[in-house]
């Protein structure tokens, strides 16, 4: 039975082991593409090529070293992201742009494939074979990129879900079906590479409460009622456990009443009674009165401190170092 | 002669770095204010373990400096600021909650969980003094770290104030400290003049016995069931509830030790002082601070006239043999355990017999729950 419940404890164990990792990675996001860059952004070289951006949806860091890019279906491994470099990790709400260029070892970042015959992109984790995300893109105008409209939000984002998790298979077929509307994608003629796609509204929620409730009246309704909410159910809930275990004691105390009843028939019947009890213990009281024998001592117990405090532990002379003899 | 001239340049140039060359009375003010609280804390015996680490911190906090020393509590790197951090970042008040969950006993409450409710009506002090201090100009995030003063309840104070408002948090600290340490003398003419004759001398059924699986039961359950409503409320109701949890299970008799005692005495140290520091003359004396101080009172005045009303109106609904003392309602302003011990003292003024401190400890442990969850709501709504 303990071999049954370690097999269940390692099964636990691997399945969160695998979700921890099904965080992590499937966070990122392809999130822009550039084919034919001229007049665009310029690599650390100073050479401009198309490049791919990627975008970290969570709010934790996720390395994506060992991951790989490709552009084929039929091949996920064209590019393994290197590891060992920092810069892989990609911060919160961030994006990492990789250059398509075709030259591998002018870094980490400057793929070893370019995008001028590509029509897909796939982003596959270190396993290279679960995709984490993919899109096909149209046929793009030099200098104009196809991306999501708000980073990291998209249908072929949720392609890259289903086929990371299997967790949902209607889904699956919907988005399988739905892989040619890419509906969050567009086309954009002012490429936004590394940056967001779309400016989100930057007004704070303290900024957009003062405007939509500059008395704060709706507010103090909503929280009142959301704290009455909480503590009420926890009322509910206590009260009904509270009468549960009132009932439980009651049983109980019932049982023993009970379970008392019958031992007290069962005396009756032809063992011992209570006077034969009483009988005895009262002949026990007058044999220790007469043989002068009493429960409490009057001897008086005296705790006195051993006044020899030494012990190898606090000897000074431990602590010291032996004086090197000299040898003649 | 050259000598001597050096001398008296190394003098000059020391006279600078001294506090008696970078005085202003601010300075003075504040370090009046700091032995101010010391002395309360000692001769009226007021919150001692708060106010004589938030005294001593305004003293230190408040000597000049000669800027760039890199000592100061805002200068990055500096001892005092790497020990602010645990404000700035939020996690002293969830480590006091953890000591908190594991000193309280829910006994009272879990006996009448009807109590519970008190904890949380009590909690309109903080929307009330939400909506005043919206009306004196402060913006939401700023009222929102304001009414929290009503809570009673100075780690939340602290939590909330550095995540909404992180520039008020000094006075809003100080301000939470000192009217939790005012609590025998801002509530108890409230509470007279609120309630009856007849009421004050209601005497309430004695709190059944709770069984061991009841109180190892009421820390998951609770907040499992609060966090699911408001999850923003996790780091404070967490680890107030595990503490309950630890202390309850019985079988992490050390751990509960350590949570309620050393752990909690090293925070409330580090919390106390480095909350005291943070009241720098420049930050602190202005008139937003006294906005705060006027605020502070006002949240705690209303706390204590909804938790009082509320158990007078929740009377209304309630059999003869079950009626609640309204002299325990502001104990649901949580100001653990000295919001119940002014119940208990207000009810024995006029019934020598009736002890409500028990009773009252049901709403006060509730007000701690319920301040958690209203802080929660407001992360939700206003960071």
């Amino acid at each position: 039975m303990k071999k049954f419940y370690s097999l269940i404890l390692l099964l636990g164990v691997l399945v969160c082991a695998s979700n921890v990792y099904a965080q992590n990675m499937s966070d990122m996001r392809l999130n822009e593409v550039l084919v034919t860059n001229t007049e665009g952004f310029e690599d650390d070289y100073g050479y401009r090529s198309g490049w791919i951006e990627l975008f970290n949806t969570s709010y934790g860091t996720v390395d994506i070293a060992g991951c790989f890019l490709s552009t084929d279906p039929d091949n996920l491994t064209m590019y393994r992201i290197p590891k060992g470099d920092v810069l892989t990790k990609v911060q919160p709400r961030q994006h990492i742009l990789f250059w398509a260029d075709g030259v591998a070892n002018r870094g980490t970042f400057h793929l070893g494939f370019t995008l001028d015959n590509a029509k897909e992109l796939i982003f596959t984790a270190a396993d290279g074979r679960t995709v984490i995300d993919r899109v096909v893109f149209p046929a793009l105008d030099t200098n104009k990129s196809y991306g999501r409209k708000v980073d990291g939000v998209g249908s072929v984002s949720e392609i890259g879900a289903v086929y990371k998790s299997f967790r949902n298979s209607k889904l699956e077929a919907e988005a399988k079906a739905d892989t040619s509307t890419e509906h969050g994608w567009i086309k954009m003629d002012n490429p936004t590479p590394s940056t967001n796609n779309a400016t989100l509204d930057g007004e704070s929620k303290s900024a957009m409460m003062a405007q939509s409730d500059p008395y704060g009246i709706f507010l103090t309704l909503t929280a009142m009622c959301v704290t009455f909410l909480a503590l009420a159910i926890l009322f509910l809930v206590f009260k009904q456990i509270g009468k549960f275990h009132i009932k439980k004691k009651s049983e109980n105390a019932v049982k023993a009443v009970e379970g008392t009843k019958n031992s007290a028939k069962a005396d009756t019947s032809g063992q011992v009674s209570a006077e034969t009890y009483a009988a005895i213990s009262m002949a026990i009281h007058m044999f220790m009165q007469e043989n002068e024998a009493h429960d409490f001592e009057d001897t008086i117990l005296t705790i006195n401190k051993v006044s020899r405090t030494y012990s190898p532990w606090s000897s000074k002379i431990y602590t010291l170092r032996e004086t090197p003899q000299l040898r003649k | 002669m050259v000598y001597e001239a050096s001398i008296l340049d190394n003098l000059n140039q020391f006279l600078m770095y001294t506090g008696f060359a970078n005085v202003t009375i601010a300075h003075i003010i504040m370090i009046l204010i700091g032995l101010v609280f010391i002395y309360l804390a000692i001769t009226k015996d007021w919150e001692p373990m708060l106010l004589i680490p938030i005294g001593f911190g305004i003293l230190i906090g408040n000597i000049p400096l000669f800027p760039g020393l890199n000592v100061g509590v805002y200068e990055q790197g500096s001892v005092l600021n790497i020990f602010y951090q645990g404000v700035q970042q939020g996690w002293y008040p969830p480590l006091i909650f953890l000591g908190i969950g594991a000193m309280t006993d829910f006994s009272a409450l879990i006996s009448n969980p009807k109590l519970m409710l008190i904890g949380a009506a009590a909690q309109f002090g903080i929307f009330g003094a939400y909506t005043v201090a919206l009306a004196l100009g402060f913006s939401p995030s700023e009222a929102g770290a304001i009414g929290i003063i009503g809570g009673a309840d100075g780690p939340t104070a602290i939590f909330l104030s550095g995540r909404l408002a992180p520039d008020l948090m000094g006075a809003i600290a100080v301000s939470a400290y000192s009217y939790m340490a005012l609590v025998p003398v801002i509530q108890p003419p409230i509470m007279k003049l609120l309630t009856t004759e007849k009421e004050r001398l209601i005497k309430m059924k004695a709190p059944r016995a709770v069984s061991p699986t009841e109180k190892r039961l009421f820390p998951i359950v609770g907040f499992l069931l609060t966090a699911f409503i408001v999850p923003s409320g996790i780091p404070l109701l967490g680890m107030l509830f595990f503490g309950n949890l630890i202390k309850e299970s019985g079988v992490t008799k050390r751990l509960a030790n350590t949570a309620s005692g050393p752990l909690v005495d090293v925070i409330t140290i580090l919390i106390g002082i480095t909350v005291g520091c943070s009241t720098q003359a420049d930050k602190f004396l202005q008139w937003s601070s006294v906005k705060i101080f006027i605020l502070g009172a006002f949240s705690f005045v209303v706390a204590t006239f909804a938790g009082v009303l509320f158990v007078k109106f929740f009377n209304l609904f309630l059999k003869e043999g079950n009626k609640i003392n309204p002299l325990i309602g502001n104990a649901g302003v949580s100001a653990v355990p000295d919001a119940a011990r002014v119940s208990n003292n207000v009810g024995l003024e006029f019934d020598k017999s009736n002890y409500l401190l028990m009773h009252a400890m049901g709403p006060n442990v509730a007000g701690v729950i319920g301040s958690a969850v209203a802080a929660g709501i407001l992360l939700a709504f206003l960071a």
